[in-house]
């Protein structure tokens, strides 16, 4: 019995030894980036696995005033945000639309766009620049945000008609007897009652708005509106060996994504997983 | 009540501008860039049509033949990081673990960030002079393994397949596990009072009934590393030499650096196809085996 005992023990010791040393390979590269933004750069060279010698924020200076990481922060935010925003609101509509409305082909128009879900965006991109160059707005923030809502909107409607379909059908019924419109009844009592849902399409939405690289490094030309994945690009290629001002800008880039993560991580990862399993 | 759901301007109103926008910027274009890969053109001048020519091209191209072997060694690196790590460390935690949760979310993080940011960390881990890599092999007394890694072409594509399994493999710990909590709870009791042992309950209870999940989280492994670029395009650009190329990256250079548009649309037919067959080959494999 007590050999017994033991063996689980150990067993429990070894799972758990394997799980923190995988946390641990998780996490380190993370953990060193955020580290190596407070160090000189000499502390870097000489003392690249240490704790900073001195903690400086001189590096974050440095990236906001000459690498110009700050005004690439607000054309992410606002690209992000005005994107997230219209998917939102075209998805949640459709998406009502879809699984509420009566008409013949609402199931084909749904598969329809749950296939945007497995296209590549590859397929698309020439022939929006050579779009957007002919209506003139290559070069401006709608030229990014018109494919991030195109492309976020599939998955978006996936999540959405998912919400809708659990709601009672009475619901809107019982205020359209009170005297409001469809349009009203969904605004005032339905969208309430999805907050979850949009939740969840919001962040997902706004992390790959973030995160983007292609839309925004081929749609804007302008340096003043890149956003921070092509602005860190920039930055590589301006001061190549300001390594702790190039750290602190990937610093400034994903620190939004790790707060938000934090935040909503259960339902970023419900939504991912739902959406990969379904596409 | 049915009367108003059936009113044809509410279905205008509420589903007429998503399917607008989609239809206009996310599937004509698909069908305007099969008609572009068929001519050559810079978008500006006049363009000159050569039929199948671009794809002829494609496939005598090393640069680009060298570029699909990449992908597909990305596909290979992933497919056994993703397959063999990811579920091993997801079967752990399905063995009701206390913090199972909290382990996971740790495991998924890096999958969320932003790719570029990735890249350019780990170009850091990789810097020869003051990386991790190197400084490890410093300490550990095997400086004779030191390289520039991400300089070499011997070294590029296996370090940059390790950064991609970095980034993925929680993503798939949590698609996995989610497909084993699916599995009935009382066939594994069953199987315990039968006395079966925990690898005879994984290979004749969770592998065979993974099955649907193994297959949905091969088509994301495969197409997303056909899909790859941020990555390539922070760290290497396709370089030294092309040995780090992998079609999106040639299609953007082909595109937007050499302006040929008609070439570099080819390309990205070509990628948009291989997913399309990679998902159809990999659910008729599936299927076949399931009856």
């Amino acid at each position: 019995m007590r050999n017994e005992k033991k063996k689980t023990i150990i067993k429990n010791a070894t799972i758990y030894f394997l799980l923190i040393m995988f946390l641990v390979v998780c996490m380190f590269p993370l953990l060193w980036l955020i580290l190596n933004s407070f160090k000189t750069q000499e502390d870097l060279f000489t003392n690249t696995w240490g704790l900073p010698k001195s903690w400086t924020l001189n590096n974050y200076v440095n990236a906001v005033i000459e690498g110009n990481i700050g005004n690439y922060f607000i054309n992410s935010l606002l690209i992000s945000v005005v994107s997230v925003s219209i998917t939102i609101f075209l998805s949640t509509m459709t998406s009502y639309g879809i699984t509420r409305l009566k008409w013949k082909l609402s199931g084909i128009v749904l598969s329809l766009f749950l296939m945007g879900m497995m296209i590549p965006t590859y397929g698309s991109i020439i022939p929006l620049y050579s779009i957007f160059n002919m209506t003139h707005i290559l070069g401006k923030y709608i030229a990014v945000i018109i494919p991030n809502v195109t492309f976020a909107i599939p998955m978006s409607i996936f999540i959405m008609t998912g919400f809708f379909s659990t709601l009672p059908r009475e619901l809107e019924e019982a205020a359209i007897i009170d005297g409001c419109s469809l349009l009203k009844a969904f605004w005032k009592v339905i969208m309430p009652l999805v907050k979850p849902g949009i939740i969840t399409i919001a962040v997902i939405s706004f992390i790959n708005a973030w995160n983007d690289l292609l839309f925004p490094q081929i749609f804007l030309s302008d340096q003043n509106k890149m956003t921070l994945p092509v602005g860190l690009m920039a930055f590589k290629g301006m001061y190549a060996t300001d390594y702790v001002g190039m750290i602190a800008a990937i610093v400034i880039t994903v620190i939004p994504v790790i707060v938000i993560y934090s935040l909503l991580h259960q339902r970023i990862i419900g939504g991912l997983v739902s959406g990969a399993v379904k596409g | 009540m049915d009367r108003i759901l059936r009113q044809k301007r509410y279905i205008f109103i509420f589903v007429g501008p998503a399917l607008l926008l989609y239809v206009v910027f996310g599937l004509i274009p698909i069908i305007y860039n099969t008609y572009i890969s068929l001519y050559k053109t810079n978008l500006l001048g006049k363009k000159v049509f050569v039929g199948f020519q671009n794809y002829i091209n494609l496939f005598n191209d090393q640069f680009f033949t060298k570029a699909i072997t990449n992908n597909l060694k990305f596909v290979l690196g992933s497919y056994i990081a993703h397959m063999v790590i990811a579920m091993l460390i997801s079967y752990i935690l399905f063995q009701k673990i206390k913090g199972a949760k909290l382990f996971q979310s740790i495991y998924f993080m890096p999958s969320v960030i932003c790719g570029t940011a990735i890249g350019m960390l780990w170009s850091f881990i990789y810097h020869p002079n003051f990386g991790l890599v190197n400084s490890f092999l410093n300490a550990i007394g095997l400086e004779k393994y030191t390289r520039i890694w991400l300089a070499n072409e011997h070294t590029v594509l296996p370090s940059l397949i390790v950064i991609s399994m970095w980034q993925f493999v929680g993503y798939h710990i949590v698609i996995q596990l989610a497909g084993m909590k699916n599995i009935d709870g009382t066939l594994f009791e069953a199987a315990a009072i039968d006395g079966a042992s925990k690898w005879q309950q994984f290979i004749k209870i969770i592998f065979p009934l993974m099955k649907k999940i193994l297959m949905i989280d091969s088509v994301l492994i495969i197409t997303g590393s056909l899909k790859l670029y941020d990555l390539v395009a922070v760290t290497t650009s396709g370089g030294p030499n092309h040995a780090s190329e992998v079609m999106s990256t040639y299609m953007y250079y082909q595109g937007f650096r050499a302006l040929k548009f008609g070439y570099s649309s080819a390309i990205g037919m070509i990628l948009l196809l291989l997913c399309a067959g990679a998902t159809l080959i990999i659910r008729l494999a599936f299927y076949t085996k399931d009856e």
